[in-house]
């Protein structure tokens, strides 16, 4: 699989057809991986895959300072994969002028992230091409919102107090924004400051408004690839959040952010199967 | 000859500190698997071993991520300001990381540096730290490569050395730390001693000497095209200190807070015209290494990190001050032979 994905990366550099190999590349086995940029085919051997490689590498795509690179090939789980769908349904890359190499992957974490234990992704789709094989079964949408339903039994009160609590822990340092690949806007709502739309204060209210925020931002397009609950330095479980997203999508609108490339957007299309039951 | 407490008479003492109006902070179990340095209710709330470093710094009990510095009423064409009430309480900080405790002096350069902070220095003046000394240390700890090390004195007031058999060794290192544990302690043959630290990952000299003239080396770019320019680094770093200060209200009234603020966010040096001097990710990186090592060592003699570990311990592309140094070192020792 290594030697696979080292081959088809040193191809793609030395044929021209692309600038940049977005991959991962690890310094210490013991250590993370973490993303590399490989423009010269002879450095392909710094390329790796394994099971530390959690970085949504999709992310990169629409930043300025890797555009400039080039034509990129980027490395795709296959949830990350789900994220290049969106960003081509929205127009934020032209989906013919990326090379997109799916991974096969049997999860990332020792032990695996709550992610992979419900994955049905473990073959990327609708990239370019897939290296390696990995079985994949389809899991039950009650198995893949089971950690939502748990909180979900709790009382509004309770629930209220949990976010609370969680929440006074956000120092506001967008650690959740900046690894989205769907957060690519060039000045999120939160930067804008003229009005101040939403409190820099890092208090629990400002925080508060700042997760809602970012909730209403991403609901249809979060495809749950759970960078943001990863990057939180606090620890904060914004899975949940991202589930009860993806939920909603899900039973309202038969959607799924990311699994088939024609579907319509929820955000972006009219249907008059739309349920409208939301208005009273 | 020494001094010691045992575990269960240190609680108690942290009761006792509580039942007396003192606020008492310390590493607390926030979540499954989270440690922050947290205010304690309870004595048994504290905890003193089990994990390496907590997710964030003290640096928030002196110099909190969010504080108003004023209040303003406004009334038909009259403005009404109010200081907020000096801070009265006394405060302790416990189990601190001796990383955590050597930021504090480094910290007071700065904030009474051309202008006196008094709600920094007040904080400074009221609160008495008490560090324990580490045991064990991960990958990311680099304290030895700063010059300091799992039983730095640095900063704190007191220093705690775990023993055998549930006690602590106590060695008060400032009167404030003496006042705080006279009568505390017993007498004991046992001194407490800590394990070697982490090896060395960079040659502070050599990097000191060389990093002044490089500023246009490639390694920057090489070294930091991944970063994802959040905040997490220097929001969890208990030597970063940039702050932006802000109004927040209605037409009415409102606060004039001061909050933090981390360079490496594009906004924080963008101008009004839409120029930004640091316009690239990997600048903005340059700059966070080159305050560190650089530019506040030439004004205040110190290096701007204590070697925690925090900015690549909680780097979503494993990248921080180590990652970076180690790099350039290996970079410019290469380029010079
Ligand atoms: S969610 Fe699936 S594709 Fe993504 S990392 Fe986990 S197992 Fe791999
Ligand atoms: S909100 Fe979180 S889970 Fe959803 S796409 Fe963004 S980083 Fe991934
Ligand atoms: S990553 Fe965590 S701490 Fe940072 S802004 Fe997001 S929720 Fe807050
Ligand atoms: S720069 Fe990094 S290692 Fe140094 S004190 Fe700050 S967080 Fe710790």
């Amino acid at each position: 699989m290594l030697n696979d994905l080292r081959q088809t990366a040193r191809q793609l550099l030395a044929d021209k057809k692309v600038d940049v190999v977005i991959g991962y590349g690890q310094a210490d086995p013991a250590g993370p991986a973490y993303p590399v940029f490989i423009t010269r085919p002879e450095d392909t051997e710094q390329l790796v895959f394994n099971d530390r490689c959690y970085n949504n590498l999709t992310t990169f795509l629409t930043r300025k300072e890797i555009r400039a690179m080039g034509r990129a090939a980027v490395l795709v789980k296959g949830c990350d994969a789900k994220s290049v769908v969106v960003l081509a349904v929205e127009s934020q890359i032209d989906r013919q002028s990326v090379v997109v190499i799916g991974m096969a992957c049997n999860g990332v974490g020792q032990p695996s992230l709550a992610k992979c234990r419900t994955c049905d992704v473990h073959m990327p789709r609708h990239t370019d091409m897939v290296i390696g094989q990995a079985a994949d079964h389809a899991i039950e949408a009650k198995d893949r919102y089971a950690e939502l339903a748990e909180m979900m039994s709790k009382s509004a009160s309770e629930r209220l107090a949990y976010w609370g609590q969680e929440l006074s822990r956000c120092v506001k340092c967008y650690a959740c924004r900046q690894v989205c690949p769907m957060c690519y806007c060039e000045r999120c709502v939160a930067d804008k400051n003229q009005p101040q739309v939403i409190k820099t204060s890092a208090t629990t209210m400002g925080n508060l408004a700042w997760q809602i925020n970012r909730a209403f931002h991403l609901a249809s397009r979060c495809v749950g690839c759970d960078e943001c609950t990863r990057a939180c330095p606090a620890g904060i479980n914004l899975r949940l959040l991202n589930l009860m997203l993806a939920q909603a999508t899900e039973e309202q609108f038969d959607y799924r952010p990311g699994m088939d490339k024609d579907a319509q957007p929820v955000l972006g299309c009219f249907s008059v199967k739309d349920k409208e039951c939301f208005i009273k | 000859m020494s001094e010691v407490i045992s575990a269960r008479a240190l609680r108690e003492l942290i009761g006792g500190w509580l039942k007396a109006g003192i606020r008492v902070a310390g590493p607390r179990r926030v979540a499954t698997d989270q440690v922050a340095y947290a205010w304690l209710d309870r004595p048994e709330d504290c905890l003193l071993g089990g994990y390496i470093h907590p997710h964030n710094s003290i640096k928030e009990f002196f110099f909190p991520r969010h504080e108003s510095l004023y209040e303003y009423r406004i009334e038909g064409k009259k403005i009404a300001l109010k200081n907020p009430e000096p801070l009265a309480d006394e405060r302790i900080v416990i189990g601190a990381r001796p990383c955590d405790a050597a930021a504090m002096p480094i910290l007071d350069h700065v904030f009474n540096w051309d202008f006196k902070d008094p709600f920094y220095n007040r904080r400074r003046e009221q609160t008495t730290v008490v560090t324990l000394a580490c045991r064990e240390h991960d990958h990311e700890c680099f304290c030895t490569s700063v010059g300091l090390g799992p039983d730095a004195e640095r900063g704190s007031d007191v220093m705690l050395y775990e023993l055998d058999g549930d006690m602590y060794e106590v060695r008060c290192v400032t009167d404030k730390g003496g006042n705080l544990m006279a009568g505390r302690t017993e007498t004991s043959q046992l001194t407490g001693s800590v394990p070697p630290g982490p090896a060395k990952k960079f040659d502070l000299a050599y990097l000191r000497e060389t990093i002044g003239s490089k500023f246009e080396s490639p390694v920057w770019t090489e070294a930091t095209l991944r970063c994802m320019a959040c905040g997490a680094c220097a929001y969890t770093c208990p030597t970063c200190h940039c702050f932006d200060i802000v109004d927040e209200g209605n037409a009415r009234g409102g606060i004039r807070a001061k909050n933090w603020d981390a360079c490496q966010f594009p906004m924080f040096t963008l101008h009004a015209s839409g120029h930004n001097p640091r316009n690239t990710q990997p600048q903005r990186q340059r700059q966070r290494v080159m305050h560190k090592f650089s530019i506040y060592p030439d004004k205040f003699g110190d290096v701007l990190c204590t070697g925690c570990g925090n900015c690549t311990r909680h780097c979503s592309v494993h990248l921080g001050v180590q990652t970076v140094l180690e790099a350039a070192e290996k970079s410019w020792r290469n380029a010079t032979v």
